[in-house]
């Protein structure tokens, strides 16, 4: 799988995750995949279930590492 | 065994579930202390003992006799809903490996969490409450101050949200081309192991207190901690509740809250009338309003509320240190301005406690109450369904979510 791009929002607490994933994947091309990358507890459960609702899919399942996670999401 | 650990230590429990066990549990601790679970009240008492060891006479500040200065906070059940909250939750979130020092990139976010924390508790003691006294154990109490504030909440979150999504307020994520490969570590994890010595330390602690003959501290201490775990494990977020609705239409904690607070609905009135005890009524009045107002704004400028910041800063969100420093603050603030600016005279002292079951009777009380908590539900719902970010409500095509 090919990743277009990757949001980094290490640090960041809610609700800016979901607001900057939401931003960027309005803002890629149907098709492209957006990494992202949270260590937000809050982020893990909200920032899936924002992204479906809108319309977008999850490619695989979120990868964890420690406290950080990565999400797979196709614009 | 390892199989039982990851089922209640690896995720995170269903909100609704958390919220229904919290509405029971602080029923039972009203039952048993005759007080509610709240915690802002014991900030401004904490600014008050900061204010005392810097010299200040506060003997004559009347919101420190309103909220009574008595002893310390290691001797207050209050004090101990505090304490015990933190480190219920550091013990959960230890156990689950989920501490880790989250530093914000942008340096704008301690001043706007400062900011925040500051209105936040202003706000929150001029209600009488924060998101607890007057929200979530303010409406089982049937005191009508709380639905006030729950209203002037949500209108505060939305001007909250309007100013989040701001370019200068929410600046520049993180953005490259390609995908990360994250670099896994191979550090031996020690967190369940202290997680484990500090629950079994505190479990320690309640037994002393009720060896010691101190009944209340040691059910203060037990009922903080089980609050910490519950909100913790439940990522429970008053803030989110109402913010989420005006950004991303997201209403789980919207859903699960309301939920909560008809559970707690039913078994505080049930322990009222069985146990004759009366219910806690605080002052409706134009400070109720306008305290909301700023409550709402402020935690949504902080990014949580004065019970959301507590795990969030156990979890190692620097962040909410300027939060925490900034509820305390505003609370004091608010103590000094209320006699001494004339808050009192201009916003409270038109009010008066109104208590809807001696307004209308128990069983109108609690069926107005559940029938107000499920319109709420259904909003929530709809919201969900048909609200989407930066478009607002949508005609059609809406996707369907649980």
């Amino acid at each position: 799988m090919s990743v277009d791009l990757t949001l980094d929002i290490r640090g960041e607490s809610c609700p800016y995750p979901v607001i900057y994933t939401l931003e960027t994947l309005r803002d890629m091309s149907k098709g492209q995949t957006l990494q992202v990358i949270s260590d937000c507890p809050s982020a893990f459960r909200n920032v899936p279930e924002e992204v479906v609702k809108h319309g977008y899919t999850l490619v695989q399942e979120p990868v964890k590492n420690g406290q950080e996670f990565s999400l797979f999401i196709q614009a | 065994m390892k199989k039982l650990y990851s089922a209640w230590f690896g995720g995170y429990w269903s909100p609704y579930l958390v919220m229904a066990l919290a509405g029971i549990l602080s029923a039972v601790y009203f039952g048993i202390t005759n007080t509610v679970w709240a915690v802002t009240g014991e900030f401004t008492r904490l600014g008050g003992h900061i204010l005392e060891f810097f010299g200040v006479d506060i003997s004559d500040w009347a919101y420190f006799s309103l909220v009574h200065m008595k002893g310390t906070t290691w001797t207050r059940t209050d004090g101990w809903i505090v304490w015990g909250m933190f480190i219920g939750a550091l013990i959960t979130i230890l156990l689950s490996s989920n501490f880790k020092i989250r530093v914000p990139r942008q340096k704008r976010r301690y001043v706007q969490g400062f900011a925040g924390g500051i209105i936040a508790g202003f706000g929150a003691r001029l209600a009488l409450g924060c998101n607890l006294a007057a929200f979530f154990t303010g409406v089982p109490q049937f005191s009508l101050h709380s639905w006030i504030f729950i209203a002037a909440t949500a209108a505060g979150t939305f001007l909250g949200a309007r100013l989040v999504n701001t370019k200068w307020w929410k600046g520049k994520p993180v953005l490259h081309k390609g995908g990360t490969v994250p670099v896994v570590g191979t550090r031996k994890n020690r967190q369940p192991w202290i997680g484990a010595i500090l629950g079994i330390a505190y479990i320690g602690l309640i037994l002393y207190f009720f060896a010691e003959g101190r009944t209340m501290l040691g059910t203060a201490a037990l009922f903080g901690a089980a609050f910490g775990i519950l909100i913790e494990r439940g990522q429970i977020c008053f803030t989110s509740a109402f913010r989420d609705l005006w950004i991303s239409g997201r209403a789980t904690m919207t859903k699960a809250i309301a939920l909560g607070m008809a559970v707690s609905s039913v078994a505080t009135l049930i322990i009222i009338l069985v146990y004759g005890m009366d219910p806690i009524t605080k002052i409706a009045a134009p400070s109720t309003l306008l305290g909301g107002l700023l409550f709402g704004l402020g935690i949504v400028m902080a990014g949580g509320c004065e019970t959301g910041m507590m795990y969030r800063l156990m979890e190692g969100q620097v962040v909410f240190l300027p939060v925490f420093i900034g509820n305390i603050i505003g609370a004091t603030a608010l103590a000094y301005a209320w006699d001494h600016m004339g808050i009192f005279n201009l916003l409270v002292k038109s009010g008066s406690p109104i208590n809807l079951i001696t307004a209308m009777g128990p069983a109108a009380a609690l069926i107005v109450t559940l029938l107000v908590l499920g319109a709420m539900f259904a909003i929530a719902a709809y919201w969900q369904k048909n609200y989407r970010f930066g478009e607002g409500f949508k005609k059609g095509g809406t996707t369907d979510v649980r």
